[in-house]
């Protein structure tokens, strides 16, 4: 008895540890994923279809599943922010679309279609759910092939030849919907616009103006696939006012997403084939053009059985950034500087100019070296937010603002259309490749001398292959063999290409020893020194007597071929908006068939099924934008994932060697003092930044390489007094009630590691607070900046540094037609504000003395030898 | 001895030469040039072909060396062609545009390069410059008169790009040196900062330069012709000396001697573009 007794309770307990596992876990994955967690919502329902089986003699059949739908985020949503939405149970898809996006979607049998809709989900109808084409609202066939007339859910008034529409409506119909021909039945779903206006959707000239199919924005609906095992996921593109005014969300327009399973319409009679009939494609196959079965498409997800199998999953929307210009109190406070804070800014700046104890917070983008110039020769900026320390600043106060970084985003999609990646390794030297535009790329650039034998992208690179095996298969384009970067200088380009200096093998490939399996470096590129704040674009060379007429005239005009692929933008947020909407910023010159004139234009959007493009991004955008980020080689065979996590490992080696060198000074002044007669002084927190330096990183197995502190520096003398005060409350309100993770107002976004009290930013908070109460006094500098070496500054690098700046970003890449993400900040003047290089030359000064010198000196020796010569012969 | 005195002749003699024509022959030289360009841009302007760009009214690119504008400095009294190109060959002709850049008096920032030293000098009382002095620019669209901001050395900083459709920067580069005899030590480059508000519309822009012609730049390109230059130069003292076998010297000298001033001006060209661009 005993015996069982205790074999019980042995049970019980067991169970309870599998009951807390259970609960606990899925809060350990969201740490994992380092999304802010609790803003998830998960949804169940069973979902039935009932049809007739033509292969059983019209036999009734049915078919139940019980689905599940969870989306990471859906509160306080910001414009273009992704939500991960994934399911279980779902039927499996057929016909896989190469691109799942807008009507390109939509002839696929059993997907999932995701639409975003205005209206909380009781207000919701298809009347107000957004799509991009009129062919996704209007159904227009025969009267036999219309399957929605056969729905066994639908209302019978839906049942008739045209549908969808009020008597009224139908009679006011413009000539191009066409209703009166009697043979073909119609189902109309119009669209109703925010302000109220009424678009018919029968013709693409029935349609809101935003609704441009491709041209501009892609479409955000998407009708993603099943995999065999029920499971799938997606991710889901939100747009505000801002993108979408017809649509209209915002943070007083609710607005839901719809998630629709498609189950195959309920059939009402048995004799109706096509209602009826058998899918074309098995569950996993591709669609190849044989044309789905129309009551498997999410043509007619309008259609009762459809729309009442729909999970709506309710959504709302942040504070926009507009809001401080609208309705602040108080002229703007000018803070300038690094875009890493952008994120944060989106959520920061309401929390400040709202509150009428506080200030008009504005947070505008510059370069770092530039912000910090603008900030000390009083241009405008009140404090700078930089990541580097900066040089000639005496007098300036340092306070650590959020800890943070860049990492490197990749759109791939696995061969063979079999989803998306979401892990990848990239090391410095694979990064140095595809910086030093060494793979030349699918086409033109094979020609380039010297890199004729490199793999073309980094896809046949055997270096990734191994990496990252079952990569290989895709059809590799132009983007495949470049890292979408930053034209302008940033402190982020700095650290990226420390981390490539502080790798031996990445150095070695620049300086021109092939790697391991032959590959070399672009001749242009070769012996760069590195670290530099602006990647140069030094490779001169095009193609000539090719095939393509277009490329010949760009070879007259001697346009450079590889610096098109590399194409580098103006701001991190134009390089998240180009990996969100899969569109590679990669320029290609192509004959206008419209102008018959040849154009330089960005490439296509990527088809979402084969992806490959990769770009450098700042940790919050990837956060926000759910992009997904590769894991970056630490110490040799340690990949490391820009989790929070690696990122206070990062912190913590930084502070270790800061301390160390800190003890260092101190104590070589403690001696001076010493000797000198006088008390030690009392060691006072440093307010200068804390050196991230990535041969430390090297060594680490867990620290993320990309980590990077952004400080705000202002001065510590000379400021009025209230821009002190507000300085030193922004200083106090963003390494506290700023720390704080969440997606409201005034929190810390994803993509952020909090400063805390304790723990490994105890020093970065100590500074903090320090460098507010310094900055808040306005008294004359008594700590005195510590002598220790600073951050090694970017050097500007052999000949690409031509002291004058560039009058334009090299290779000037049009700006994108898609209006790009809003964001608090504003992108300034982004010349970068550096100082004249010290051009010299020994042989341009030296010459002509030598030749002076030389010249009398040989003068006077003949002189002297033919006196001496005519002496001898006259004795 | 006698060896040593005749290899201290001609090493005497190769630098007498070379100084001669930096800064004598190299003038006159440089005076032709400018004579042919202006006449060559006058006559452009008047056919309203003069390039407004790095490409000309057919669409081609521009040749180096081809006058784009033309730059008055009246505090200096200097008058100058500007040519396309900033590679030291290109700079024997006068002030060069730096072709990656806005041509001379349009909007944007636009570099113009010229010698401080050799070859007429052009730009070698620049750093006398000060705030305030007017340049005017006449390019292929009009007149734009700049003002002087300041004279710009290593490690002062850039003044910000200009902002507005029609605001403009002209920066103006030269070589110079200082202390004894500094007008014949061009080692550091030194700037002129001019700022304007009514500049004219900015053309196509060369994507990239070459580093001959960035800023003290030189171009290794002019090997191949200097070598076949010397060897046609060796062929001629071999053919002299044979000469003076049969023929009386006077003769001989009297064909030789302009054959050899030829090759030697033109060898010194072709050293002078291995040389930086701004001396």
């Amino acid at each position: 008895m005993s015996r069982l007794l205790r074999v019980s309770a042995l049970l019980s307990v067991l169970a309870w540890v599998a009951a807390a596992v259970v609960v606990l876990l899925p809060s350990g994955q969201a740490a994992a994923t380092d999304a802010p967690s609790g803003d998830g919502l998960s949804l169940t329902k069973t979902l039935t279809r009932h049809w007739f089986d033509p292969d059983h003699g019209g036999a009734p059949e049915s078919d139940s599943r019980t689905v599940t739908v969870s989306v990471d985020r859906h509160t306080n949503l910001q414009a273009r922010e992704r939500i991960h939405v994934s399911w279980t149970g779902a039927h499996p898809t057929g016909g896989r679309a190469a691109n799942p996006l807008g009507g390109a979607g939509f002839d696929q049998e059993y997907p999932v279609l995701i639409l975003e809709c205005r209206g909380t989900p009781d207000q919701v109808t298809p009347r107000t759910c957004w799509t991009s084409s009129a062919a996704e609202r209007t159904s227009k066939v025969s009267n036999s092939q219309a399957v929605w007339r056969s729905d066994a859910e639908a209302d019978p008034a839906d049942t008739g030849r045209v549908s969808g529409l009020s008597d009224d409506e139908i009679v006011t119909l413009p000539s191009y919907c066409d209703t009166t021909v009697s043979t073909q039945s119609f189902h109309i779903t119009p669209f109703v616009a925010a302000n109220g206006k009424f678009y018919d959707g029968c013709d693409s000239q029935g349609m809101p103006p935003e609704a441009t199919g491709t041209d501009v924005d892609p479409p955000n609906e998407i009708a993603a696939f099943t995999d065999l095992n029920g499971t799938g996921s997606a991710n889901v593109e939100v747009r505000t006012a801002t993108e979408n005014e017809s649509l209209g969300c915002s943070s007083t327009v609710a607005c839901t997403l719809e998630v629709i399973p498609i189950m195959g319409l309920s059939c009402a009679s048995a004799t109706d084939p096509f209602c009826n009939a058998d899918p074309t494609y098995f569950a996993g196959q591709s669609y190849d053009g044989d044309g789905a079965a129309p009551a498997l498409t999410p043509h007619f997800w309008w259609s009762a059985s459809n729309w009442d199998n729909r999970f709506a999953i309710p959504l709302t929307f942040a504070t926009p950034p507009s809001v401080c210009t609208l309705s602040a109190v108080g002229a703007p406070v000018p803070f300038y500087g690094s875009e890493l804070l952008s994120q944060a800014a989106l959520q920061w700046t309401p929390a400040y100019c709202l509150d009428k104890d506080r200030f008009n917070w504005q947070d505008n983008i510059q370069p770092d070296d530039a912000a910090f110039t603008n900030m000390t020769s009083g241009g405008g900026a009140v404090a700078a937010e930089v990541s580097v320390r900066e040089p000639d600043d005496e007098g300036i106060a340092y306070a650590p603002t959020a800890v943070t970084g860049w990492g490197i985003a990749f759109d791939i999609d696995r061969p063979y259309n079999q989803g998306e990646q979401t892990s990848l390794k990239l090391n410095a030297r694979l990064l140095a490749k595809l910086l030093t535009e060494s793979y030349p790329g699918p086409s033109y650039g094979q020609q380039r001398p010297g890199l004729e034998h490199n793999p073309t992208t980094l896809l046949a690179d055997p270096e990734f292959q191994q990496l990252n095996p079952g990569l290989s298969g895709q059809v590799a384009t132009e983007a495949a063999a470049t890292l979408l970067n930053l034209s302008i200088s940033s402190g982020v380009v700095t650290q990226l290409t420390s981390y490539l200096a502080a790798d031996p093998d990445a150095m070695s490939f620049i300086d021109g020893k092939p790697d391991p399996w032959g590959m070399v470096v672009n001749p242009a590129y070769k012996g760069l020194k590195l670290p530099v704040s602006t990647w140069p674009l030094l490779d001169t060379w095009y193609p000539s007597h090719t095939a393509d007429t277009c490329l010949n005239q760009a070879a007259e005009s001697q346009v450079p071929y590889l610096p098109r692929v590399a194409s580098p933008v103006s701001s991190f947020r134009l390089i998240a908006t180009a990996m969100l909407l899969n569109w590679p910023e990669v320029q290609q010159v192509s004959l206008d068939a419209g102008t018959n004139q040849c154009t330089t234009a960005r490439t296509p959007v990527e088809g979402l099924g084969s992806r490959f493009m990769l770009g450098v991004v700042t940790l919050g955008d990837a956060q926000r934008y759910g992009l997904n980020l590769a894991a970056l080689q630490a110490a040799p065979g340690h990949y490391v994932s820009p989790t929070n996590d690696a990122m206070a490992s990062a912190i913590k080696i930084a502070t270790t060697a800061d301390q160390k060198a800190q003890k260092k000074a101190q104590k070589k002044a403690q001696k001076a003092q010493k000797k000198a007669g006088k008390k030690a002084a009392k060691a006072a927190v440093p307010l200068t930044p804390i050196a991230v330096d990535e041969k430390d990183l090297r060594a680490s197995t867990t620290a993320y390489p990309g980590t990077m502190v952004v400080y705000t520096a202002a001065k510590t003398t000379g400021l009025p007094k209230r821009t002190a005060q507000e300085v030193a409350q922004f200083i106090r309100v963003s390494s506290t009630e700023g720390q704080v993770p969440g997606r409201g107002n005034g929190r810390l976004p994803g993509g952020y590691l909090p400063i805390t009290k304790t723990g490994v930013t105890a020093r970065l908070y100590a500074q903090a607070q320090a460098a507010a109460k310094v900055i808040a006094a306005q008294k004359a500098p008594t700590t005195p900046t510590p002598s220790s070496t600073p951050t090694p500054k970017a050097k500007p690098t052999g000949s690409a540094s031509v002291a004058p700046p560039p009058a334009t970003p090299p290779a000037a890449a049009p700006t994108p037609v898609a209006t790009a993400a809003p964001s608090a900040t504003t992108v300034t003047d982004a010349a970068p504000m550096v100082r004249t290089a010290a051009v010299t030359s020994g042989l341009g000064g030296g010459l002509l003395p030598v030749l002076i010198v030389v010249g009398l000196l040989c003068g006077a020796i003949t002189l002297g030898g033919r006196v001496w010569l005519f002496l001898r012969g006259a004795r | 001895m006698a060896i040593a005195s005749t290899t201290a002749a001609l090493i005497a003699l190769v630098c007498v030469w070379a100084l001669l024509q930096m800064l004598v022959l190299g003038t006159l030289a440089q005076q032709r040039d400018q004579h042919l360009r202006y006449a060559e841009f006058r006559s452009e302007l008047a056919q309203a072909t003069a390039p407004t760009g790095e490409l000309d009214y057919r669409g081609r690119p521009i040749a180096p060396g081809s006058p784009v504008a033309l730059l008055s400095i009246p505090r200096l009294g200097l008058q100058q062609v500007v040519v396309d190109g900033t590679a030291s060959g290109d700079l024997m002709a006068g002030p060069g545009h730096l072709r990656s850049t806005p041509m001379p008096g349009q909007a944007g920032v636009s570099v113009v390069m010229g010698r401080g030293s050799t070859y007429g000098a052009p730009f070698r009382r620049l750093a006398t410059l000060s705030a305030g002095d007017r340049i005017t620019v006449q390019n292929a669209t009009g007149k734009v008169s700049y003002t002087v901001q300041d004279v710009r050395r290593a490690g002062d900083p850039i003044p910000p790009a200009p902002s507005g459709a029609t605001a403009g920067r002209l920066t103006l580069v030269t070589a110079q040196g200082s202390g004894f005899i500094g007008a014949v030590r061009p080692g550091s480059a030194v700037y002129v900062d001019a700022t304007t508000q009514q500049a004219t519309p900015a053309g196509v822009v060369a994507a990239a330069v070459p580093s001959s012609e960035q800023v003290m730049g030189r171009d290794s390109g002019a090997l191949p012709l200097l070598v076949l230059l010397l060897a046609v130069l060796a062929g001629l003292v071999l053919a002299v000396s044979v000469a003076r076998r049969h023929v009386r010297a006077v003769l001989v000298w009297t064909c030789a001697t302009p054959v050899a001033i030829a090759l030697a001006w033109a060898v010194t060209d072709q050293v002078m573009r291995l040389l930086p661009n701004l001396m």
